[in-house]
């Protein structure tokens, strides 16, 4: 599915992949980890790229067999790799904490494996969760 | 997502059902400043919750610093395996109190 810069967008993909969740008899924890993932992967894609009359898309394809679950966020932004950015530092107090720039180590963590590429002037990112270890 | 609040003694109960992400944290996060304003003790019960979002983090980090300042305590209960996984990734396991369950929570604080 493909979905605009537009507020609903992120909503539009959860909703999607509840859908897929279901029809496919995902496990819940599975689909929990991959909703979060998608959420901060698109909330961040959509907010680093093109706004106006020409909007940058984000589509999302999911991809499932027995052992694992395959996400390719594909979006025509300008080149930005998510995981380029340092991880936070999550020991900091509540007071001292900044608030953001947790959401790309959420991704890292929740999932076993993330992958990102420049292809054809599109960013390519891969979340890859292993059934396994739901 | 929907926001209810009752109150126990002098804690105000308040649960967050469906998801805590960039599209719901904006409606949750204006809620949740309205609810804290006066109040002391907030047991937040995730019982309901399916998932949060570091936008969902963000929210609750806005409301821990919002009851720091005046005084209060905030707690949280009912964690899914998910949820919890987001507060340990996170470091929020460490800096935010929670409890096992609506009991222990009450009884806590």
């Amino acid at each position: 599915m493909s979905v605009g810069a537009h507020p609903g967008g992120v909503g539009e993909v959860n909703a999607a992949l509840a859908e897929f969740a279901e029809t496919h008899a995902l496990p819940e924890d599975v689909r929990r980890d991959l909703s979060v993932a998608l959420d901060d992967l698109i909330a961040n894609a959509l907010s680093h790229g093109r706004t106006g009359p020409d909007p940058c898309s984000v589509t999302v394809e999911v991809k499932l067999d027995q052992e694992r679950v395959t996400v390719i966020v594909t979006d025509d932004g300008p080149p930005f790799d998510p995981f380029a950015r340092a991880a936070p530092d999550t020991s900091l107090s509540v007071e001292e904490r900044p608030i953001g720039g947790l959401g790309i180590h959420l991704v890292g963590q929740l999932m076993d494996k993330v992958d990102y590429q420049r292809r054809d002037n599109h960013n390519v990112v891969v979340l890859v969760k292993e059934l396994a270890n739901g | 997502m929907q926001i209810f609040t009752r109150t126990s003694d002098d804690i105000h109960i308040v649960s967050i059902a469906g998801s805590l992400d960039s599209t719901t944290s904006p409606e949750a996060q204006k809620s949740l400043t309205a609810m804290l304003a006066g109040a002391k003790k907030v047991a937040l019960d995730f019982t309901e919750l399916d998932y949060i979002s570091s936008a969902g983090l963000r929210v609750l980090l806005g409301a821990a610093k919002q009851l720091r300042a005046s005084g209060g305590k905030l707690g949280m209960f009912g964690l899914n395996q998910s949820v919890r996984e987001v507060f340990e990734i996170s470091g929020f396991a460490t800096i935010l109190s929670i409890y096992k369950s609506e009991a222990e929570a009450l009884a806590a604080m």
